[in-house]
């Protein structure tokens, strides 16, 4: 089963994924229509910033077992087990904020949504956009980043892939080169600015 | 093996699915004194509200016990554990039964905890409720819509709820606090503030530093009297003066009882194969470093199923008890977690920051380099994070202030 894997390393802070999973749930579907849609679409993938301001894309990680599962009151949420994505029943969801407590992350969001009841407000995080992918689509979020921060793939590729950087730090033939090796040095140009700054 | 569960609460449930997962076997009963299938407690301050309606509440189907083979035996309360010869005695046969005692190999109690008895005169006047339980709340419904207005005795997380749902129902409610200020178990004196101030806003009437002696009334209460001597007038009381383990059947010379049972890191109690999970259990508290009972539904929920495992042979051990809560008042929203009053002494240090034009506060405590507690009031979406660093204890490697800013994020801790 593929899934999404995060590289924060590799993040330039962009945010076009938090448009991308907006857009991807709201009514329209249309960037254009949805930023008139109420309520307005709100991203389920959060982009943050580092302590030297390094962009940082925050978004479920679907933990197994999951502690916002063990401590949602009304038994709100659930695991889908044939996209092996935690999801949040809106309907049954009281809004009481206990998964917030629980969730280490810090990925969940409270506020109204179309797949909600009108007016009400719930919990709201990430549900792999298991809607897109029964259409053959992958997560918007990954469709969109244009610098690999996010990756839609199976556990054994992600596994080979890092398997193979170690190797390349010994060996130089082990396979090939990072699709964009530039991340180390624009993350410590921002450090050493960030530094220099506080001096 | 016959397994033996004492009350039906969330840390029995969590307990039971816990052994019928790892053992399909043998025989499992669990004794009860609510008739209902399984419910949500924390939500019944919903239904108060009229949020919900009281169906909602139920947690599991009505044919949890059937689906898992339990013996339920509901509408009975444990009169005797008698742990020499490992049987546990009821008050009387239940409906369809036959017995009044039944035996164990292991047993769990998990008989959670009652309201806390206050003493004033006149406490037998109908329609002064302790809010505990469901049926207590369905109680307090019949008598919302005759009542105009209410006083409620405390300022703990109960009486919060209480004074919260019955506002919501139009509802004159006067909340009479002994300390300073609401919450003060959970919060500290600024966001107490905030929250007293975010309720009075919103019309509740607040009597600081004041307790009931007596109440009036014919029948039915109509006043009450205060310590200081003045009178306030109502017609229903709530009493939210916290909760203490439900311990009267536990026999204390051969189970070793503080304020709770004490049991140890795989919830064992000092008589082996006998359990104890949930509000009744104490164990050590990972921010306080001390013995601890948090009376806290998400506790309930790891010890009855850690208890489950260590019940059905796997050894798992438990690493402590935190206390934590999460509360919405109007629109505001207060988080708290482990140690919010701490000693003043140079291992502690606190670091907080607030804003009362937009109602924000943050408040960090630590102790040396490792986070144990913290308070927030607003923006609380990193809250978890907070609660897993004091969980795990994890030495903090960064500037402390820049987890006070709101954009703090774990990527930060990295």
């Amino acid at each position: 089963m593929k899934k999404v894997v995060v590289h924060p390393e590799r993040c330039v802070g962009c945010m076009q994924c938090m448009v991308a999973c907006a857009t991807a749930h709201s009514r329209s579907g249309e960037l254009f229509s949805a930023i008139c849609e109420i309520p307005l679409p709100k991203p389920r993938i959060h982009v943050g910033v580092g302590l030297y301001g390094e962009g940082f894309p925050n978004r479920c990680r679907h933990c197994d077992p999951a502690p916002c599962m063990l401590a949602c009151l009304p038994g709100a949420i659930y695991r889908n087990a044939d996209f092996d994505t935690v999801m949040i029943d809106p309907d049954k969801c009281i809004n009481c904020a206990s998964c917030a407590m629980a969730c280490p992350f810090g990925v969940i969001r409270y506020h109204e949504d179309i797949f909600a009841p009108m007016k009400k407000v719930v919990a709201v995080k990430c549900d792999n956009c298991i809607g897109r992918q029964a259409k053959g689509l992958i997560p918007a979020c990954v469709e969109v980043c244009k610098s690999n921060a996010l990756t839609f793939e199976t556990s054994a590729e992600a596994l080979k892939r890092k398997t193979n950087e170690v190797a390349r730090t010994v060996s130089a033939e082990a396979g090939i080169t990072a699709a964009a090796p530039g991340f180390n040095l624009l993350n410590a140009i921002k450090k050493t600015q960030n530094q220099l700054k506080a001096n | 093996m016959n397994y033996i569960i004492i009350g039906n609460g969330i840390a029995g449930i969590q307990a039971a699915e816990t052994i019928r997962q790892m053992d399909s076997e043998s025989g499992i009963t669990m004794i009860g004194d609510e008739t209902f299938s399984p419910y949500c407690r924390p939500m019944i301050s919903l239904v108060l509200e009229g949020a919900i309606p009281p169906e909602k509440l139920a947690i599991r189907g009505e044919d949890f016990y059937e689906k898992l083979h339990i013996e339920p035996v509901l509408g009975n309360r444990v009169t005797n554990i008698d742990v020499a010869d490992r049987q546990v005695i009821i008050d009387h046969r239940p409906k369809g039964g036959r017995k009044t005692c039944f035996s164990f190999d292991k047993l769990l109690i998990a008989s959670g905890a009652d309201a806390r008895p206050i003493k004033a005169e006149g406490l037998n006047l109908k329609n002064i409720f302790y809010m505990r339980g469901r049926s207590d709340v369905l109680e307090m419904m019949e008598t919302l819509a005759k009542a105009k207005s209410a006083l409620v005795l405390g300022g703990g997380l109960v009486g919060f709820k209480a004074a919260y749902g019955m506002m919501k129902r139009g509802l004159e409610v006067t909340m009479l606090i002994k300390s300073g200020y609401p919450l003060s178990m959970q919060v500290d004196e600024p966001a107490g503030n905030l929250i007293l101030k975010e309720l009075v806003r919103h019309g509740l009437n607040v009597r600081v530093g004041a307790e009931v002696s007596s109440f009036e009334g014919d029948r039915h209460v109509t006043g009450a009297h205060l310590s200081d001597g003045s009178v306030i007038r109502c017609d229903m009381v709530v009493i939210g003066k916290g909760v203490l383990p439900s311990l009267s059947v536990v026999p204390r010379d051969r189970i070793k009882v503080d304020l709770g049972i004490m049991v140890d890191e795989h919830l064992e109690t000092t008589s082996p194969g006998i359990y104890a999970a949930g509000d009744v259990a104490e164990y050590v508290d990972i921010a306080r470093k001390t013995p601890w009972v948090n009376a806290i539904w998400p506790e309930a929920v790891n010890q009855g199923k850690l208890a489950g495992m260590n019940m059905a042979g796997r050894s798992v051990a438990y690493k402590g008890s935190l206390s934590r809560n999460v509360i919405r008042i109007f629109d505001m929203d207060v988080m708290t977690c482990g140690l919010v009053h701490p000693q003043d002494d140079s291992d502690h240090q606190v670091i907080s920051e607030i804003n009362p034009r937009k109602n924000l506060y943050r408040k960090l405590v630590f102790k040396n380099d490792t986070l144990v507690g913290m308070v927030m009031v607003n923006q609380i979406d990193q809250g978890g994070l907070f609660a897993a660093l004091i969980q795990s204890e994890t030495p903090i490697r960064i500037p402390k202030e820049a987890m006070l800013s709101p954009v703090f994020n774990y990527k930060q801790l990295l």
